[in-house]
């Protein structure tokens, strides 16, 4: 169990590294439930606005 | 003869897994350091915050599947009131704050079948895997194989759960209500914390008519104030509650991609907060930062105390539960506005109702996912 550990550990943290080099950052790291509209923390619009 | 082999094999262990314990801090330490380095102090925070969460959890044991499930089967009330505690400590600060400081803001969710429906098949899926969002968080990271593998189904389970959330809330529901919008910052601190009483006095009534313990063990007393008030820190680097599994649906989407899967067309993926996580790197989602730190914080946790993830694995139809309570609580935590932390108490501690009704369907989820556990060789105890 310890080999698969340190395989996921070092595949995730390798994972990680590469997807923040590759990728752009925003100014401060946000939440889906920050934006305009967001009627849940995964960014759902309500349902009153769905219905417009 | 084979005792005195394993007992001198276990001597020679040593107490601090030195490996794991250094890659545990070395990992986190990058992460603070990629974050530090483009300027973002918050996501820094972040990252500790989400690390001193999994030591508060490995090292104080709280545990919401098992306390549930106490609770269901024998009437023991101690845990579910611990978690109550915790909730009440960190409602203290973030009912107040989400509604009288600009840019903060609690955890609201619509009410409606989307979020009964997903809160009950992740209460199934928590009782079936053995641990909730957090919990696999950090006996994932604690060293125990099984949960990783309810780790990585969960993390499935909620990517294909956001492809489906868009139909479910075309099921119908209403808007967000919040005890601030009614009561104003202190009124809704008020109404909240009485909300929590009445719970706690439900649920203290119910174990002593089961003659069942009604008192949370001291150690889960102090994790439980030491748990509210870091999630009080959470709320305030990041400007909203502790959340978990958009996080996972961010990671399953990435890697999705990553894999050609197509879903350029999803709804979900329109939306202005998930399209941006999409895009962005990882590091820019506050619910990923707080779990990478919790993760790799467990893990040191339980390398500083004894030889990390040194035990078998489980038979195979407890590794089977654990896949499909990971995958049932992926799926229930996206159709459902999140799981234990994001949406019971996120949204408790925020004032909202949806929080209550997620609980509530939860537990009836529970009470299924108990009954299921023999089928996978899990007592129900």
């Amino acid at each position: 169990m310890r080999v698969v550990y340190a395989l996921v550990l070092i595949a995730a943290l390798a994972g990680v590294i590469a997807d923040h080099l590759l990728s752009p950052a925003s100014a401060r790291a946000v939440s889906p439930g920050d934006f305009p509209g967001a009627c849940a923390p995964c960014g759902a619009p309500c349902p009153s606005a769905q219905k417009k | 003869m084979t005792t005195t082999t394993l007992d001198t094999t276990a001597t020679r262990l040593p107490r601090l897994d030195w490996p794991f314990l250094i890659a545990a801090i070395l990992g986190t330490g990058l992460l603070v350091a990629l974050v530090a380095l483009d300027g973002h102090p918050a996501s820094a925070a972040l990252v500790i915050l989400g690390f001193a969460l999994g030591v508060a959890f490995l090292k104080a044991e709280f545990s919401f599947t098992a306390a549930w499930r106490r609770f269901l089967v024998n009437g023991e009330a101690g845990g579910l009131l611990a978690a109550l505690l915790l909730i009440a400590v960190a409602a203290l600060v973030i009912v107040p704050v989400a509604a009288l400081v600009p840019r903060f803001g609690g955890a609201i969710a619509p009410i409606g079948p989307s979020l009964v429906i997903g809160a009950f098949v992740f209460g199934i899926g928590m009782q079936l895997a053995n641990g909730c969002g957090s919990g696999t968080l950090y006996t994932a990271g604690g060293g125990s194989g099984r949960m990783l593998i309810a780790l990585a189904l969960f993390i499935v389970g909620s990517f294909i759960g956001s492809l489906h959330l868009p139909a479910f809330l075309a099921l119908g529901g209403v808007d967000p209500i919040l005890a601030s919008t009614y009561f104003g910052p202190w009124g809704g601190l008020a109404v909240t914390l009485a909300s929590i009483a009445t719970v706690a006095l439900v649920i203290a009534l119910v174990a002593r008519a089961r003659r069942a313990d009604l008192m949370p063990r001291p150690l889960i007393v102090i994790g439980a104030i030491a748990i509210g008030a870091l999630s009080i820190g959470v709320f305030l680097a990041g400007r909203h509650p502790w959340s978990v599994t958009f996080g996972f649906t961010v990671w399953g989407a990435k890697l999705a991609a990553l894999a050609g899967v197509d879903f350029s067309g999803a709804e979900f993926w329109q939306w202005p907060g998930p399209k941006r996580a999409l895009a962005q790197s990882i590091l820019s989602d506050t619910s990923s930062l707080t779990d990478l730190g919790m993760i790799l914080g467990a893990m040191a946790a339980a390398a500083a105390s004894k030889p990390f993830a040194r035990t078998y694995w489980p038979p195979a139809r407890s590794l089977f539960a654990a896949a499909l309570g990971g995958l049932l609580m992926g799926w229930g935590a996206r159709i459902g506005f999140g799981c234990n932390i994001g949406a019971f108490v996120g949204g408790v501690a925020s004032g909202s109702l949806h929080g209550w009704v997620w609980f509530a369907a939860a537990l009836a989820g529970c009470a299924i996912g108990i009954r299921l556990r023999p089928l996978f060789g899990l007592s129900r105890e």
